[in-house]
């Protein structure tokens, strides 16, 4: 940079050092944000905490727990509001016949759950509840739904019923679901939902939502705040 | 000032060039097809299980992966995840110089009525058929029920 002449006021200098600051900054924050880490002072750790990727969205308008009535694997009425009442609720929508992300994303919660309970008392787990609503009751019956949980987590609530009812109680949590169709060898296509909906103990409220990119290590890191209707 | 921004520039350039430069083979070669991280995760029960890997074409030719045979079950299909739901897709294409994956949330291979019900550990032995190359067996490895690859680059 070239030296003030005589006749440049001192305001002008701090200006014009102020702005090749700001442009070394800027160029520097260039090159890491594309660079290969050789920069040694930032730690790896502290990057992937404060990075673009996090699982949660905490709602600023939570969702109303919709008001479903559905049957449950014993074949028992499931009143949703009243069974998860003041209790830590993640509700998930899919079916059975899914091979890839309906189980996955049970298995994920179900795996975060068992870590917790290692760290925390019984008694601050025993008011979750994890509900699986079918995309797909004909085929999901609660004999089947039974089944398939019992092979994941066989504490999860899983709800059966009408399709109608189903897909207006996912509707009302931003989920849309189609029915299930036939393809032309006649195997039926289904649709499982894209969002885990996290509800508060406190409220009642749908406050968090997690797409299908959350791990376990999310839910793991999530559920105690959860349990206490905390933002995660 | 100056010669500083130049240096700067030139470290930028460099970094664009290594960071996002990809060598594509060219010409007419054969189709040249390798499998990658295959896995399976372990289902949760015996009617069905998911199978995801990565088909890497380093020759000059596009080929497609046609059909699918396994010995743990009878009905393997190539699945299409198409928004929420997914459906059975005809034959997928090996790009020449590029690579089909199939990967959880996406693309994947579906195993139906299973002869027996895989756990982590173990292996499954895949047959996969392509339109002009040989068939490729693949041994998959069976990993947890919630096993995400690492991306590796």
């Amino acid at each position: 940079m070239r030296t003030n002449t005589k006749t440049t006021t001192k305001r002008t200098t701090r200006t014009k050092a102020y702005a090749a600051g700001a442009l070394l900054v800027a160029t520097v924050l260039t090159l890491s944000a594309c660079g290969t880490g050789d920069d040694s002072t930032t730690s790896v750790a502290e990057v992937s905490d404060t990075g673009p990727r996090k699982a949660a969205t905490v709602l600023d308008r939570p969702f109303t727990k919709p008001d479903l009535v559905l049957t449950d694997t014993q074949g028992k009425s499931y009143d949703l509001r009243e069974e998860t009442k003041g209790k830590p609720t993640l509700i998930y929508f899919g079916y059975t016949n899914c091979p890839d992300i309906c189980p996955l994303t049970m298995n994920n919660i179900a795996v975060a759950k068992k870590e917790v309970s290692k760290k925390l008392s019984q008694s601050e787990l025993a008011n979750l509840r994890l509900v699986f609503v079918t995309t797909d009751p004909e085929r999901d019956t609660p004999a089947e739904l039974g089944k398939w949980l019992k092979g994941i987590d066989p504490e999860i609530v899983g709800l059966t019923g009408d399709f109608d009812e189903i897909q207006a109680g996912a509707r009302a949590l931003g989920i849309s679901i189609a029915p299930p169709t036939k393809d032309a060898n006649g195997k039926t296509i289904s649709e499982h939902g894209t969002q885990v909906i996290a509800f508060s103990p406190k409220t009642d409220g749908g406050y968090v939502l997690y797409g299908e990119a959350a791990t376990v290590q999310d839910y793991e890191k999530d559920l105690p705040k959860l349990l206490k209707g905390q933002n995660p | 000032m100056r010669p500083l921004a130049g240096r700067v520039l030139i470290a930028a350039a460099v970094l664009v060039l290594t960071g996002c430069g990809s060598s594509d083979s060219s010409g007419s070669s054969a189709a040249k097809l390798s499998v990658e991280s295959a896995y399976m995760p372990q289902p949760v029960t015996d009617s069905m299980a998911a199978g995801y890997l990565v088909i890497k074409n380093t020759g000059g030719t596009a080929d497609e992966l046609t059909s699918v045979t396994s010995d743990l079950a009878q009905d393997v299909t190539v699945h299409e995840t198409t928004g929420q739901s997914m459906r059975e897709a005809a034959a997928l294409k090996v790009p020449a110089g590029g690579e089909l994956v199939l990967a959880s949330g996406g693309n994947h291979l579906m195993f139906e009525n299973l002869k027996r019900k895989p756990k982590e550990g173990e292996t499954v032995s895949l047959r996969l058929n392509f339109t002009t190359s040989k068939a490729v067996t693949v041994e998959m490895p069976v990993k947890s029920a919630t096993y995400q690859p690492t991306s590796g680059h």
